[in-house]
């Protein structure tokens, strides 16, 4: 017990001082390109958005309207081979699916639930449909989900495009709570989804 | 070794807490324009959504049956008491059909996320978002199909209320002692959140939120849940002269 809790001080201690200070949000203008995602990816957006400090993974970004929990347009890119969506939660236990270089556009919504299943530790996550789509000209896939978060009754859907070029994985989503939030956001979710550009091979 | 790192991170969120500047939570809102007149404005009461339990030594929720019919009881009978000292009018709440009730139950369900949004997004200063930084702002709705609710149309507002208690486990309240005494370490005694909010049963809009971070009464016992019934209904809006913010 003791020795338990010795560590469990050393810990706390150690996440205090290590946890960084909370990015500040921005604001994202209608009609202005920008680069999301630390990566080349270009996009605009046709209202204004929030782009939260904090990231889902080390080359990915969100955006809100009102808040993660009610509206979430993330961009992912440029995922190279042996890179995960989101940061590991449990390493050992329970790693994160890895892209491969060679994987096919289909592959990635299997890699996109897998990946939902440990990260949001969303028992309950279906991919409802996936079907051939164009993403910044690249031949990649649109695919819709639904999920439900631990610990919440609310039932969520999201609608994603990926595709692969250059062996590198580019994704953008946008999920939301079912009841009215989904509709209200997803067109202009969408209209972003369009405007994309990703940088040649 | 999950459980350590629960009662770490707890810990760490205690010690975090603790270091907040009191002005960077704010408490409670109310939407510009927003007029409820006692006595005429009709007040729906949505079932409340309430959990009591206990905190094992490790920070896992574990809910006690028990404890929350006794708290559901004496909380729903103190909104009523207390809205009705207020001169709040209340419509009837129908117990609808099936299909009707799976309805009201998704807004209930929606609701606590809703009001998640608004306190890490607006009410925390330090992670407000842009766009609801701007004056006179508070622009967050359950949408406006909430008017399909069953008793909609015979109500102007819809009341909601979210109540969830996690009292320390003997063992917890152990570790806590150890950990103050030896390092130092705060660890959180237990769990004691609430909130509620007034939704317009034409348009959706959340009118009003009320969301004290510090929430106070025991409510397994009825003079509990008078101080923590009187908190949820704090500054409610057109009892009062509410201010249009009210920052801790």
């Amino acid at each position: 017990m003791i020795r338990s809790l010795l560590i469990s001080a050393t810990l706390a201690a150690t996440l205090a001082v290590a946890t960084p200070a909370l990015a500040a949000n921005r604001l994202i203008v209608p009609n202005v390109s920008v680069a999301v995602a630390k990566s080349a990816m270009m996009v605009t957006a046709d209202r204004e958005w929030n782009k939260l400090g904090a990231r889902p993974g080390p080359l990915a970004e969100s955006w809100t309207l009102d808040g993660d929990v009610l509206n979430r347009l993330s961009f992912y890119g440029g995922l190279i081979n042996g890179a995960t969506l989101f940061r590991e939660v449990d390493r050992k236990n329970r790693p994160l699916p890895k892209v491969r270089a060679d994987m096919l556009p289909t592959d990635i919504p299997a890699l996109f639930e897998q990946s939902y299943r440990i990260a949001e530790n969303s028992g309950l996550f279906s991919v409802d449909s996936i079907e051939p789509a164009s993403i910044g000209g690249a031949s990649g896939v649109r695919f819709t989900y639904s999920f439900s978060k631990q610990g919440e009754d609310v039932a969520r859907k999201g609608e994603a495009v990926a595709a692969m070029v250059g062996g590198k994985l580019w994704l953008i989503s946008f999920e939301a709570p079912t009841l009215h939030y989904f509709d209200a956001g997803i067109t202009s979710a969408r209209a972003i989804m369009a405007s994309v550009r990703l940088p040649a091979k | 070794m999950i459980r350590i790192l629960v009662a770490a991170a707890i810990a760490v969120m205690g010690l975090a807490s603790a270091a907040l500047p009191a002005a960077a939570q704010e408490v409670a809102r109310v939407r510009d324009g927003v007029k409820i007149v006692p006595g005429q404005t009709r007040i729906m009461i949505i079932q409340p959504n309430i959990k009591v339990g206990s905190m094992s030594t490790g920070g896992l929720f574990e809910p006690n049956a028990e404890w929350t019919a006794t708290a559901r009881g004496l909380i729903d009978g103190q909104v009523r008491q207390q809205l009705g000292t207020m001169g709040v009018k209340l419509a009837e709440t129908p117990a609808g059909d099936e299909a009707g009730a799976a309805i009201a139950s998704q807004y209930r369900a929606l609701f606590p996320v809703v009001a998640k949004a608004v306190m890490e997004f607006q009410f925390f200063l330090g992670n407000r978002l842009p766009t609801k930084k701007r004056p006179g702002v508070f622009d967050y709705t359950l949408g406006k199909d909430i008017a399909r609710m069953p008793g909609a149309a015979d109500a102007d507002y819809a009341l909601f209320l979210f109540s969830e208690d996690a009292y320390g486990s003997a063992g917890r309240k152990a570790a806590q002692l150890l950990m103050a005494g030896l390092f130092g370490v705060a660890i959180a005694p237990g769990v004691h959140v609430g909130y509620a909010g007034l939704v317009d049963l034409k348009t959706g809009d959340l009118v009003w939120l009320n969301a004290d971070p510090q929430m106070g009464g025991d409510v397994r016992e009825a003079d509990g849940a008078v101080k923590r019934v009187g908190q949820l209904l704090a500054n409610f809006p057109g009892t009062a002269p509410a201010p249009a913010a009210t920052a801790k």
